[in-house]
């Protein structure tokens, strides 16, 4: 307890401020919103579909600038559901997929590129979208639906034969997996990117120059991982709902 | 709550009830809305146009690609064929030259025996001429001996008379 009072007569730092879980909360009817999550979500949003727009208003055969590093970013996003989920049934769930990705990746870096904390909030603070527990658990509970559609459409009600392969053994622990998979992509992806956060904030709280530097590059680099994982691993269970047995097995 | 230090920041978050951490409400159905509706409008706007556009051109250079192969194939067949073509008119043209050199040579062969048979007939109507008018002119080179021998003997005998 030395230490967190230690802690506690800093606070008073003129620098810099940290919040934990403190929101802005909107009040539309009955509901509550953390409205300091939609403020930058908007933005990434937006920030989206401008490039997209920019990069698709005039479509070249020749492609340069915009349309250049989105048709990169395009292609990069098929090699990856190509790999996870196979050339046959990759390209309807290129949009997901890439959604998940672009999403994840430009409010991870907007949260740690762009100033946020300039801008004041009557409460909270403006961050990542993916610092929220509420976005990352949408976003993994969306994966979950879309490799049970996944499995559904392709499959009809085949598709609780995966419960049961290779063995009949199987079948509890893939339905406990069922409930893991969005709570380990939800938290994985909140964990990191608010943790990234957080180091940043208390270096900055207690050196604020040049120190916290080297800790925001890595902050980028997992941000930027953290990004791929989430869509590599959302590819990875679509393609596995997917996957064919050979009858044979059976 | 406006201690910083995480943990006890989130821990007491939760245990308040409003604010904290982990803290589900409704903004977890209207972002994922929101999301799905983003996966639209990008679908609309960046990737189904862009990967109509890489498909295009991936179209596009495999056709020209064959193209240009079925071109390279049809020129190397043309080449061999010109070469294959080229070689026996060479062929051709040097039997034509051996033939006609052949023939020259006979030719040639030919006019020299002729000429030197003419050279010899002619030589030799000459050397009858040169022996007849020789012949002929010692005949008459007698003749006139014989009066030249009449006059000195002639003479001869006036003066001693």
């Amino acid at each position: 307890m030395d230490m967190l009072n230690d802690l506690i007569t800093i606070q008073h730092f003129p620098l810099a401020e940290l919040e934990v879980g403190h929101h802005l909360y909107w009040q539309i009817g009955s509901l509550k919103l953390h409205g300091q999550v939609f403020l930058t979500s908007w933005f990434v949003i937006a920030a989206l579909v401008t490039i997209s727009v920019l990069a698709t208003r005039n479509v070249q055969m020749v492609p340069s600038g915009v349309q250049n590093l989105m048709e990169y970013a395009l292609e990069f996003i098929r090699d990856l559901a190509k790999g996870q989920i196979g050339e046959k049934d990759y390209r309807p769930w290129v949009p997901f997929i890439g959604t998940l990705f672009l999403f994840i990746f430009v409010s991870n870096w907007g949260g740690a590129l762009i100033p946020w904390k300039l801008v004041a909030l009557p409460e909270g603070e403006l961050a990542a979208p993916t610092s929220d527990i509420n976005t990352t658990v949408a976003l993994a509970l969306l994966t979950s639906l879309a490799y049970f559609y996944a499995g559904f459409s392709k499959k009809g009600l085949g598709y609780f034969g995966n419960y049961v392969q290779p063995v009949a053994f199987m079948l509890p622990f893939k339905i406990i997996e069922d409930f893991t998979k969005p709570l380990s992509l939800s938290f994985r992806l909140f964990g990191n990117i608010l943790a990234d956060e957080l180091v940043v904030g208390v270096l900055v709280l207690l050196v604020p120059l040049f120190v916290p530097l080297p800790v925001m590059a890595l902050g980028l680099f997992t941000s930027a991982i953290q990004a791929l994982i989430f869509a590599t691993l959302a590819a990875a269970y679509i393609g596995e709902a997917m996957e064919e047995h050979g009858e044979e097995h059976e | 709550m406006i201690h910083w230090t995480v943990l006890l920041a989130a821990e007491a978050a939760a245990s308040e009830g409003g604010g904290g951490l982990f803290d589900l409400d409704a903004t977890l159905p209207l972002m994922a809305i929101q999301f799905l509706l983003l996966m639209v409008a990008l679908n609309a706007v960046f990737y189904k146009p862009l990967g109509k556009s890489i498909d295009d051109r991936d179209n596009y250079i495999r056709t020209t690609q064959a193209e240009a192969k079925e071109r390279l194939e049809q020129t190397k067949r043309l080449t061999q064929q010109y070469e294959t073509e080229l070689a026996s008119t060479r062929r051709q043209s040097q039997a034509v030259i051996a033939e006609a050199q052949a023939a020259a040579q006979k030719i040639a062969a030919e006019r020299v025996a002729q000429a030197q048979q003419e050279a010899q007939a002619q030589r030799e109507q000459v050397q009858v001429e040169l022996d007849q008018q020789k012949a002929e002119a010692l005949a008459s080179l007698e003749q006139q001996v014989g009066a030249l021998s009449q006059q000195i003997l002639d003479k001869l005998l006036e003066a001693k008379a």
